[in-house]
């Protein structure tokens, strides 16, 4: 009896450890002597449960960056000191709770100087309140509900908004839906230019996911749009089966689907809305989703599907930024074996904004890295900004990216699609292509 | 697509999200029934199931529905030392310790699955994907008509085993009576060893089906299952084994209605609300008995 007592708390003392090394892979990038006296740069990502994906990608990214501003000398500060920068990641478990753990632990006990990352709206507004009270500065990269900064029951002066939000993201699919898919549609249907166009959203339920359905329906009104939302579905966040939604979208006949998820919801998504419910339709996909596991997962049913993105694995706009690109591709490829996704590039950018701030204030001061914030101007790093140059906006502290819509087509040597640009017409590299097997919604 | 239709449809998708219920459920109570133990870790050999049978499935390219048996095997071979070193030791113990022990079975083996694997999110493709059947008016993928299959006849087999062998009726024997069981001479830690086993040989297939159905998974996708899975099996009745059963579909059918006819949101929801509903009329489940 003692000798099995003796088996159960080995095996929960292993339970712990094995838990620690798998939830926390690297608490901290390096731990040298050189680092000690560096500048501490939080990196809050999901590197378990359902976001762990792109988590560890916004991770793994951010190392990439550090390593670059680290081999190129650091960051020299207005006394004269040039310090190193040292990453510390918290883990926020893809959940609210483990969010609020990880912000609270990098704040009150590594005493970060800034912080980046941020994924999940859901998740990262729930730990803001710590943010506010503690008054660190926060290049959220990740999270894209617009009520980050716009929120007004709590004090987000310090949080500063690097990739674009479900407003901007929003009206910008809706409006290539009207602009391409519409007339593509018509065409094939022979049908007058005045039909109303019938989309589906399928949207993940939290605030990113209801942020991008509020911002399709408001473009519509806004630009009067002739596009009728012909069925709204949602689902809850790392739903797996999505057969009853997609069976409803299907009965409401829709031209096309907007899906607002994740890469590990919107891929078994159109997986099942292909295979097993027969939807032949375009789907249309958040930027998010510009994800090398999320083409894998799709398979030959990701063909002629569109995401709407800043940044893919695969491809890169011609441009100022597509070395930049490579070279920051090729770098994440050798030392991790996979390739970096969008909210990877935002985040890689985020430790080079964090730094760009700490070096114009001078200072690691919160307050005066803040301020320096505020008023940044720094050329693009890896991904196109308007007019080239990463600052924020002055209502909510907002920066500008250029976007882009792909279309994804068969790649027979990779064995799984790979995007194409299609819009806007200063990016396209081919026209969009409404598939043989495609099925409007109705006739005429 | 007409209503009827859309209706079949819904009831068709509450069938197969039935079937991978039914099977987590009924091996979570056949341990209950027979140890009276309180296993939280049961999403987790789920989880385990699915993950053996990504495995073979990448290394071997072996149908899937073959590796089904391979990865139930394994399973009863886990569960019997898990039911070994940690369940047998604190038996009789107390709840809590049951309880605590499954928490800390659940990290083992989530984190033991996330350093093996990793934790991306993964899928296996099934070699029948892409081909549809007509039923009535629906045409649905092979996939789910073989899932349904598979699933009743483990069902048989199972009831099979239980009516017919010795062994099934010393496990049923030491569900009604543990003390009984002794007195009449069946070796009762023998029959823990295979009930667990083979209540994990359940969450294994359980595992299997979710995998070659296309749903993704992850080393932290049991937690749910397992809930929804002590939800069907008080809402059948607590070692009922047609209660897991009937559980089980009832509870895929009003999921499924539910995102369907309320939204997605309220899909597992629903689950709990079931729960409360046959509780509040019938306190020991659809099939509980008086011990329930």
């Amino acid at each position: 009896m003692k000798y099995s007592v003796l088996i159960i708390a080995a095996l929960l003392i292993a339970a712990a450890c094995i838990a620690g090394c798998a939830q926390q892979p690297s608490s901290t990038q390096e731990s040298s002597a050189a680092l000690q006296d560096a500048i501490k740069i939080g990196v809050i990502a999901s590197l378990t449960g359902p976001a762990s994906n792109v988590g560890t990608n916004m991770w793994q990214s951010a190392q990439i960056a550090a390593d670059k501003i680290n081999a190129a000398g650091g960051v020299t500060l207005k006394d004269g000191t040039t310090r190193q920068v040292r990453l510390i990641v918290g883990d926020d478990e893809s959940t609210q709770a483990g969010g609020q753990k990880a912000a609270t632990k990098l704040i009150t006990d590594d005493k970060v100087d800034i912080l980046v990352g941020g994924y999940s709206s859901a998740v990262t507004s729930a730990y803001q309140q710590i943010i506010a009270e503690y008054k660190v500065p926060y290049i959220v990269t990740g999270a894209s509900s617009p009520i980050i900064t716009h929120r007004t029951d709590i004090d987000t002066s310090y949080v500063f908004h690097h990739c674009p939000t479900t407003d901007t993201y929003g009206e910008y699919t809706t409006t290539f839906i009207d602009e391409v898919v519409r007339a593509a549609v018509n065409k094939k249907l022979g049908a007058a230019s005045d039909r109303p166009f019938r989309l589906a959203v399928l949207y993940q339920d939290t605030a990113f996911g209801k942020g991008v359905q509020t911002a399709v329906g408001n473009t519509i009104t806004k630009k009067n749009l002739n596009i009728e939302l012909v069925s709204l579905q949602s689902f809850k966040m790392g739903e797996s089966d999505f057969r009853t939604q997609l069976t409803a979208i299907k009965a409401a006949k829709p031209d096309a689907v907007y899906i607002a998820a994740f890469p590990n919801e919107g891929a078994p998504a159109i997986v099942q809305a292909r295979r097993d419910i027969g939807l032949n339709t375009i789907f249309l996909n958040v930027e998010n989703n510009d994800n090398s596991q999320f083409y894998k997962d799709l398979g030959q049913y990701g063909e002629y599907a569109i995401i709407e993105s800043r940044f893919s694995p695969y491809i890169a706009p011609a441009g100022a930024v597509a070395a930049a690109q490579d070279d920051f591709k090729q770098a994440y490829y050798k030392k991790f074996g996979t390739y970096p996704d969008m909210m990877g590039a935002s985040t890689y950018e985020g430790v080079f904004i964090a730094t760009e701030g700490i070096k114009s204030a001078g200072t690691t001061d919160k307050t005066a890295v803040r301020e320096a914030l505020t008023t940044l101007k720094m050329p693009q790093v890896i991904e196109a900004m308007k007019d080239s140059t990463i600052s924020f906006s002055s209502d909510f502290r907002e920066s500008s990216f250029d976007l882009w819509m792909e279309q994804l087509h068969m790649d027979a040597a990779a064995g799984e699609t790979r995007p194409k640009i299609i819009w806007p017409d200063n990016l396209k590299t081919t026209e969009f292509v409404l598939p043989s097997w495609y099925e409007a919604g109705s006739s005429a | 697509m007409d209503d009827i239709s859309i209706i079949l449809q819904i009831l068709f998708w509450g069938l197969y999200a039935g079937c991978i219920y039914i099977l987590l459920a009924t091996g979570l109570n056949l341990i209950f029934g027979v140890m009276k133990v309180v296993n939280f870790a049961h999403g987790e050999f789920l989880m385990v199931g699915a993950y053996i049978t990504f495995t073979v499935f990448l290394f071997t390219g072996l149908n899937p529905y073959v590796i089904l048996l391979l990865s139930m095997l394994a399973l009863v071979g886990i569960g019997a030392i898990v039911e070994r070193l940690c369940f047998r030791p604190i038996l009789g113990t107390g709840k809590l310790n049951e309880i605590f022990l499954s928490i800390g079975l659940i990290y083992i083996f989530q984190n033991g699955a996330a350093m093996i694997w990793g934790d991306a999110w993964q899928s296996v493709k099934s070699p029948y994907d892409g081909i549809t059947v007509p039923v009535g008016p629906l045409s649905v993928p092979l996939d789910y008509i073989i899932i349904i299959v598979v699933t009743a006849l483990i069902l048989c087999g199972l009831y099979l085993f239980l009516k017919k062998t010795t062994i099934g009726m010393q496990m049923r024997a030491t569900s009604q009576n543990r003390k009984g069981a002794m007195l009449v001479g069946i070796n009762v830690e023998r029959i823990d060893v295979i009930s667990f086993g083979l209540g994990c040989a359940l969450a294994a297939a359980a595992g299997t089906l979710w995998v070659v159905s296309g749903q993704v998974f992850n080393p932290y996708m049991g937690a749910i299952p397992a809930v929804k899975a002590f939800a069907i099996i008080i809402l059948g009745g607590l070692g009922s084994i047609p209660g897991a059963i009937i559980g089980g579909l009832l509870m895929g059918l009003a999921e499924n209605g539910a995102a369907f006819l309320l939204g997605g949101i309220w899909k597992d929801a629903i689950s709990f609300i079931v729960l409360i509903v046959v509780l509040v009329i019938r306190p020991t489940g659809l099939f509980g008995g008086k011990e329930g």
